[in-house]
């Protein structure tokens, strides 16, 4: 049954919380691109922890105070299930296995872009994993909101003119790239709460 | 008697109820939830819906805990290992008919 799992969205937390780690990506990489040149990796991964780990603190906290304040009063507290005792640990390796997966691919990509300097596609396959995130996920979760599609519509046509507009390599394009899709992601969910929260009231209190 | 007619005799009669296999339906998939939340979900009045949750929690398929969120009061709703087994049965169930 898909609508149980779809309410988690109800409110567009989902989507915000998606919009505001891409934000944070793009903030980091901000920063890492003005640290010294011979900046050692740990420096790098100094920056990269410092902007995210706060960014996701704050994501969960503001995604719980909305939950809090302003559905459940109106429609209600539900919780999922965990698959099972060894989920997070599943769910660990999984992440550590899809990463190892996408960076050697990655690798393969740069390594193939350097010896046909024709296309350039690491920049593709970012921009195609960026563009075909989001109308996965309006098709998984936003049913409810066919006005979403011309969101999904205005993100494709915005990635296509970032791609003609920012030259570089990969790391330059992500940047713009990553915040335009985070601005979305977040408009999408900030919509989507306006809409909940117009749409829904909190039921009225019982007379006793 | 035929197969698939003795396995619609069969059925669990308590969750066979459409305002209660919409309950059950909506439990099986949460770890649990309140009542509001089914409520907006099941669409049912509050009585109807107090009542069928009255019926399952008499067979052992819904446990029912009376809690408060910060000073609000708060029906928790959740489906036993029973009322799990009873669904799992009634589905397998409905398949041998169909």
């Amino acid at each position: 049954m898909d609508r149980p799992k779809r309410y988690d969205n109800i409110d567009g937390t989902g989507e915000m919380f998606m919009g505001l780690m891409l934000l944070g990506f793009t903030l980091a990489g901000y920063l890492e691109a003005r640290l010294a040149a011979n900046s050692s990796r740990w420096t790098h991964g100094i920056v990269v922890y410092g902007v995210m780990i706060p960014v996701f603190g704050f994501g969960f906290w503001a995604r719980r105070v909305i939950k809090n304040h302003f559905t459940w009063p109106r429609t209600g507290y539900a919780a999922y299930p965990r698959v099972g005792d060894k989920s997070w640990w599943i769910g660990i390796v999984a992440v550590l296995v899809i990463s190892a997966v996408l960076g050697a691919g990655f690798a393969c990509l740069r390594l193939f872009a350097r010896q046909h300097d024709a296309i350039n596609l690491p920049r593709i396959g970012m921009l195609v994993a960026l563009a075909v995130a989001y109308p996965l996920w309006v098709l998984r979760m936003g049913r409810g909101n066919p006005w979403k599609w011309l969101l999904v519509i205005f993100m494709e046509l915005g990635l296509v003119a970032i791609t003609f507009i920012v030259p570089g390599d990969v790391d330059a394009l992500f940047r713009p790239v990553a915040l335009f899709v985070g601005l979305v992601w977040l408009a999408s969910g900030g919509a989507t709460l306006s809409s909940y929260m117009r749409h829904t009231q909190p039921p009225a209190p019982e007379v006793e | 008697m035929n197969e698939q007619l003795r396995a619609i005799s069969e059925l669990d009669r308590v969750i066979h109820e459409p305002g209660r296999l919409m309950i059950i339906a909506l439990l099986g998939v949460v770890k649990e939830c309140d009542f509001l939340y089914l409520l907006h979900e099941t669409e049912m009045n509050k009585g109807n819906l107090s009542s069928h949750l009255t019926r399952l929690e008499e067979a052992g398929y819904v446990e029912i805990e009376k809690t408060y969120r910060g000073k609000v009061p708060q029906t928790l709703l959740r489906l036993t290992r029973a009322g799990h087994a009873a669904f799992d049965r009634y589905r397998k169930g409905l398949k041998a008919v169909f």
